[in-house]
């Protein structure tokens, strides 16, 4: 077996024996359960699946490009997102993505630090619906998707995140890479079976300006936000024009777009995002509060002005930045 | 003086130092105020945000990262994220796997475990 890094290297030499001597444990718990469990496992989403293919949904469709990634002990969460992130053409390895996703104390990856580490990729790390069919729908559009599965019990789980890259609704199959495994087919059920205990839990990495097949507005807005935070404007300002293009009058869109076009050092840009947005959100004294604030960096005083008495004029939990704004505008008239 | 009260204090001066200029200043309202329900709950939620990523951060170093990359990995996450984080480190999902034979093996198990509960 190959050991090439010093977290596993450094984690304590009986790890992988304790492995071996859970597993056995588990093959009698297993047992156990299902003697008593005979006909107790609902699996609503995939029988939904097998009764009737989503409308508009291919029948199958696989990725034939994906890179597969080999993985060591532990690590399946770098080599998932290994293999999402060169899908969307960005250069990853195992060992460059371990040092921001691993956790040795816990040996593993956490979900949050998956969404985390997409974004210091310049990435839009978007969560997906928790549906079976929003997987398909995305692997049908081209994007490879993460998730979270359970391979053991639910009171003693060992949890293990794989991608999947195709489906085949006629022969009821998902295909995924999973470990070292370059490809592998589940049934629908077992796949649903062992994905549920995570709530079903599904992400996809998303390159700038990629819209999901499955998106939902303020889901969306959110991801981007969440990238605009991290100090990366212009992959955000990207991904804020797909969502306009899609929900033009979005206020999460419009907002976000004057904010990094502001960031990005052009306040015209900005101006005219916030203008869509008070336009669009007459109600709205955030986009008004920013509208006057750039309309104030162009010079254009008088404008601004109006702008900013109006977004005092609205209240609401932005009044103080509003007055804020008001003032320092009346100081430079 | 106790640890916890120390704990306290040095967090409470975390956030006057960090938190504080930034509400001071006047200018543009972030995205996240937009998005976030109200901005009320913004507000209030940025003082429980600079606690909760210090909590993060230090359990993250608890469990092996050096303290440059636990402040790097919790700036990558959004506020709700690390709301969830604080305090569930140790019990929420870690995927992992584990190594080859024991992964078939597993697999295996399940596999039967869910042929035998799901056949009619």
């Amino acid at each position: 077996m190959v050991v090439g890094h010093e977290e596993i290297a450094a984690a304590p030499p009986g790890a992988t024996q304790k492995a071996r001597v859970r597993a056995g444990f588990f093959l009698t718990a297993a047992l156990a359960a299902a003697l008593c469990l005979g006909g107790c496992i609902s699996l609503p989403q995939s029988e939904a699946l097998y009764a009737a293919a989503p409308a508009g949904l291919p029948e199958r469709a696989e990725l034939a490009n994906v890179p597969r990634h080999r993985q060591d002990d532990f690590l399946c969460g770098p080599a998932a997102l290994a293999s999402v992130f060169n899908a969307a053409d960005v250069p990853a390895t195992v060992e460059s993505l371990t040092p921001m996703v691993y956790l040795p104390g816990r040996q593993g990856s956490l979900q949050a630090e998956m969404l985390g580490t997409t974004r210091r990729a310049g990435l839009v790390a978007y969560k997906l619906a928790p549906e079976f069919e929003a997987v398909l729908r995305e692997v049908a559009a081209g994007t490879p998707v993460v998730v979270l599965i359970n391979l053991a019990l639910r009171l003693f789980p060992i949890w293990h995140y794989a991608v999947i890259i195709g489906y085949d609704l006629e022969r009821g199959r998902v295909v995924l890479i999973s470990g070292n495994r370059e490809r592998e087919e589940f049934g629908l059920g077992f796949f649903e079976y062992l994905w549920q205990d995570s709530g079903y839990w599904a992400m996809v990495a998303l390159a700038p300006g990629r819209l999901p097949a499955t998106a939902r507005e303020p889901e969306f807005a959110a991801s981007v936000a969440a990238l605009e935070r991290i100090g990366n404007p212009a992959a955000a300002r990207e991904s804020y024009r797909a969502l306009l293009a899609r929900w033009p009058a979005s206020l999460p869109g419009l907002f976000g777009l004057g904010n990094v076009e502001y960031a990005l050092g052009d306040p015209a840009a900005a101006e005219r995002a916030f203008r869509r947005a008070s336009e669009a959100h007459p109600q709205s004294a955030p986009a008004f509060n920013n509208l006057a604030h750039t309309l104030a960096e162009l010079g254009r005083l008088a404008e601004a002005e109006a702008a900013a008495r109006t977004a005092v004029a609205l209240g609401g939990p932005a009044l103080e930045e509003a007055q804020k704004t008001l003032e320092a505008i009346l100081q430079r008239r | 003086m106790s640890t916890s009260f120390v704990r306290l204090v040095s967090r409470l001066l975390v956030v006057c130092m960090i938190a504080l200029p930034f509400q001071a200043h006047a200018g543009l309202i972030g995205t996240d105020e937009v998005i976030s329900a109200t901005q009320a709950a913004a507000a209030r939620d940025t003082v429980a945000s600079f606690l909760n990523r210090s909590d993060v951060s230090g359990q993250l170093q608890a469990l092996g990262l050096s303290a440059r990359d636990a402040k790097d990995r919790v700036a990558a996450l959004t506020d709700a994220e690390v709301a969830k984080l604080a305090g569930q480190i140790e019990s929420l999902p870690a995927g992992a796997g584990s190594d080859g034979a024991a992964l078939i093996l597993i697999l295996l198990i399940v596999w039967l475990v869910w042929w035998l509960a799901t056949k009619k």
